[in-house]
């Protein structure tokens, strides 16, 4: 049987790829070795926000009395680790059969096994033959593991979290990015004792340092110790020693970088430095008909990006004409307030040189953000002084990673400020503060 | 309803002009066919008037600026109708049905406003809108983010000229950016790129082009790209020409005209002309048909400083020798003082070119397009020539005619410079006709 496409890894580069070649009418296979939808359904994206819901509920239920509400006693309130947990599976379970469903829909064969390129080009699957014009490797990564001097300690990543029965009081979370930070902040909300050590130099890179502060003092007045800078030394007795310090450790959570999942391949893959798979801008392969996308090719590592990448790799094998610009996404922050940031960051405008503007509004200014109760953030959007193009926007809000949708679409098009400020938004919600946003780009903002 | 005009395609080949004077400021009402600027470009100075009626609400460009041809100039605040109404309708309805305004009879516009169908729909309310002619089809709004929008009103760029990148054919910021009105194709900036590494520095200077020497390029590219050249070359003895001349020269100065022997050449060109009218004509392919022109409209080509210019000599049929040669003089002037009108430069039927006056003999004149022949005046020599058999010494007139041979077969040509020659040397003759 010979395919147009074989897709190794099921993820949200490798499935989207296979939905939209099944779609074009490309004969199409996808072989997957685990759970279909990868990390993002399975240990990343979906059920780490939904144990986060679960938190932020909690949250607010404690606030309960102060909505009117009588007959919730916060002392009495407590998590269900196995509960939330489940609920997490549920949606998973959800999604996942959605997804299958699709596949078989646009009529990609699903091949469970562990692929293996071969010297005749073509993919084996325990030894059975797959012959295929094209091969997309979507194989993903997973977490480098902690040094060795750890190796005795409580360490999880993800998968392993979700096998736990129960959480333990002292949780120490390593990593340098959002992830980490959600972590946190999560193990915060269900009352533990939490320390996010961040142990490189580059703390949320590729974030505005605005919003690192913002985050940074988040983190200080939640009582989460954030160490940066320093590796854990070693574990003895319950303890992680760092910097000269001794931290209560009952469980390390590993959100480290993350490396590549490299198939086996019989034609030698050509690598990155970083131990990558080396693609062109086509995400072509050092092998002709050989594409890398999502993690793996270590060009990204965020699902939305795979997904689009699986798209244009499509576009691209079909001939249809496409283009990939991954310089506009919104990266975001399922934190307590959340954070979404989309665009240029202030210290990039500065060092391009463009002549920018900074307009600001407060959600404390905002009717629908006292309605909720959160007023805690705001909108920053970065704008060129010439022709008011918008460059970037950056929304603390306790819904600011669906709100930065709109500032996609308005980037997408080119938006200038003056069309963010002529854009009717209505009343009473929190998504007015763009249109202030806009008015104080050039003039006033109304209601500040 | 806000009509935006954009700076008119005058004519001439040229891409741009310079704003000398405003004649209207903000906020004036205006009448249909009112000037409202005055423009330079390297060949004329002229006024550009008003296609509409109505309030100006808006200026583009300050004197002195540079505008491009398409380029908006004024916003117009159309009379009677409102902005908001124009833009509701147009909303509604297909764009041409929503006109409430005709284009206004008689509304004069330079040169060959026809070919200015630019304007634009414009996207946002507030930001107008334009008709095309009604014999027009109607002008598809181009689509562009807001932001290339902004772009190219700041940079005087039409954006309708642009081919956007975007999806469904947007034009996006990189468009603007990548657009060069000169349009170099990627292959002409790689082969200078060569030229000026085969080039040492030292042994050239670089110099852009001048407008008037971009449109002079132009327009003998065309021409001898686009017809077939012939030229024929004859001396004609002009002694009696000579004599009259000497003796109509003290009554035209009395009138300050200086008389020279193009004035002869004009009225000798315009009665050969009326009885060859191949030569008056011009071919009109597309169409299957010849077009023979009613007006002798004599162009003569005029060396500047700046440059070649042509201004035409309008019904010279009609004109006795003293109104050509004022006319003659009138032209010279104003194109040295760079004081040419459009009107003084369009319309010439036949082209007259008289390098004589400056040296040369004989040449090859090159058809001021889409006319059918030109006639190159030599210098007047003294020669030995026979007469009634005897050897005489004669003043020789060089002529060299050009003719586009697919509308002026060998033999008309021919008999085209017979019949001036005849006209030439036997002055009293012409003068009779």
């Amino acid at each position: 049987m010979e395919y147009d496409v074989v897709i190794i890894g099921a993820g949200p580069a490798g499935y989207v790829a296979a939905i939209r070649a099944g779609q074009v009418g490309l004969k199409t296979a996808i072989v997957e070795n685990r759970h279909i939808g990868g990390m993002c359904f399975n240990w990343g994206c979906i059920p780490t926000k939904a144990l986060l819901e679960s938190a932020k509920m909690l949250n607010k239920v404690k606030h309960a009395d102060e909505f009117g509400i009588d007959g919730v006693f916060a002392h009495k309130l407590s998590f269900n680790w196995e509960k939330a947990k489940a609920r997490s599976k549920r949606i998973t379970g959800k999604l996942t059969a959605g997804v299958n469903s699709l596949l078989k829909k646009n009529g990609v064969e699903i091949i469970t096994g562990t692929a293996r390129i071969g010297s005749d080009h073509s993919v084996y699957v325990d030894n059975v033959k797959i012959s295929a014009k094209n091969i997309i490797i979507a194989t993903g990564s997973k977490p480098k593991a902690m040094n060795n001097k750890l190796a005795n300690a409580p360490i999880v990543e993800m998968e392993k979290l979700f096998a736990l029965e129960s959480i333990p009081e002292n949780i120490v979370v390593t990593g340098n990015h959002v992830s980490a930070v959600e972590m946190a902040q999560f193990f915060k909300l269900i009352g533990k004792k939490v320390t996010l050590i961040a142990n490189s130099d580059y703390f949320m890179v590729g974030i505005d340092e605005y919003l690192i502060t913002t985050i940074t003092k988040k983190l200080k007045s939640d009582n989460i110790d954030l160490i940066l800078n320093v590796y854990p030394e070693k574990y003895e007795n319950g303890e992680i020693y760092i910097g000269g310090f001794k931290i209560k450790c009952d469980l390390l959570v590993n959100l480290n970088s993350r490396k590549a999942v490299i198939p086996e391949s019989e034609i030698p893959l050509e690598l990155t430095d970083r131990g990558f798979i080396k693609t062109a801008n086509s995400f072509e392969t050092s092998i002709k008909g050989v594409y890398a996308i999502g993690d793996v090719s270590g060009k990204s590592f965020v699902a939305h990006i795979a997904s689009a990448q699986g798209i244009y790799i499509i576009n691209t094998i079909k001939g249809i004409k496409s283009s990939f610009d991954s310089t506009t996404y919104p990266i975001n922050m399922y934190t307590v307030p959340e954070i979404a940031q989309i665009g240029m960051t202030e210290q990039y405008i500065k060092e391009v040189g463009i002549d920018y503007k900074i307009s600001e509004f407060p959600l404390s200014a905002n009717g629908k953000a006292m309605i909720e109760g959160n007023t805690e953030g705001f909108i920053r959007m970065l704008s060129d002084k010439k022709y008011g193009q918008v460059l970037g926007i950056q929304i603390v809000a306790a819904n600011a990673t669906d709100m930065i949708a709109e500032a996609s679409a308005f980037m997408n098009v080119e938006a200038t400020v003056y069309d963010v400020a002529k854009t009717i938004h209505a009343h009473p919600t929190i998504s007015e503060i763009y249109m202030e946003a806009g008015f104080e780009a050039f003039d006033h903002a109304i209601h500040f | 309803m806000r009509y935006i005009f954009n700076f008119p395609d005058i004519g001439e080949g040229l891409e741009e002009g310079t704003i000398l004077e405003w004649y209207v400021t903000k906020g004036q009402v205006i009448k249909a066919g009112q000037p409202l600027v005055n423009m330079e470009t390297d060949k004329i100075v002229t006024d550009i008037p008003s296609p509409k009626a109505g309030t100006i609400v808006a200026i583009y460009g300050s004197v002195g600026e540079t505008i491009h041809v398409g380029s908006p100039l004024v916003e117009i605040e159309i009379e009677g109708v409102f902005g908001a109404e124009a833009v509701a309708e147009t909303k509604e309805k297909e764009p041409v049905k929503t006109e409430a305004i005709e284009e206004e009879e008689g509304a004069g516009v330079v040169g060959t406003m026809e070919l200015a169908g630019k304007n634009a729909y414009l996207a946002a309310s507030d930001e107008g809108s334009s008709k095309p002619k009604a014999e027009e089809k109607p002008t598809v709004k181009v689509q562009a983010t807001p932001l290339a929008r902004a772009m190219a009103r700041d940079l005087n760029i039409d954006i309708n000229r642009i081919i956007g990148t975007g999806p469904s054919g947007r034009v996006t910021k990189e468009d603007i950016e990548n657009f060069k009105p000169t349009k170099h194709t990627q292959d002409q900036t790689q082969r200078l790129a060569i030229q000026d590494q085969a080039l040492s520095l030292d042994a050239v200077t670089y110099e852009p082009l001048s407008q008037i020497r971009k449109a002079i390029a132009r327009n003998m590219l065309n021409s001898k790209q686009s017809t077939a050249h012939m030229t024929l070359f004859e001396e004609v003895e002009i002694s009696e020409l000579i004599s009259i001349r000497e003796k109509f020269k003290k009554p035209f100065s009395e009138k300050n005209t200086k008389l020279t022997y193009l004035p002869f050449i004009v009225k000798a060109t315009v009665e050969a002309l009326k009885q060859h009218r191949q030569l008056n004509s011009q071919i009109d392919l597309e169409n299957d048909r010849m077009i023979f022109k009613n007006r002798y409209n004599i162009a003569i080509a005029v060396d500047t400083p700046e440059g070649l210019v042509v201004p035409v000599i309008k019904d010279a049929d009609r004109l006795s020798l003293l109104q050509i040669a004022q006319k003659i003089t009138e032209l010279s002037d104003k194109a040295r003082d760079r004081k040419l009108t459009l009107d003084d430069m369009k319309d010439g039927t036949f082209t007259l070119t008289n390098y004589g006056s400056i040296g040369g003999i004989f040449a090859t004149p090159v058809i001021n397009y889409p006319q059918a022949g030109i006639l190159g005046i030599g210098r007047i020599v003294k020669k030995p020539v026979v007469k009634d058999n005897q050897l005489a010494v004669g003043n020789v007139l060089p002529l060299s005619l050009s003719v586009d041979h697919r509308i002026v077969d060998g033999g008309e040509a021919s008999r085209f410079m017979n019949k001036i020659m005849e006209y030439l040397s036997d002055p009293v003759l012409m003068m009779m006709e």
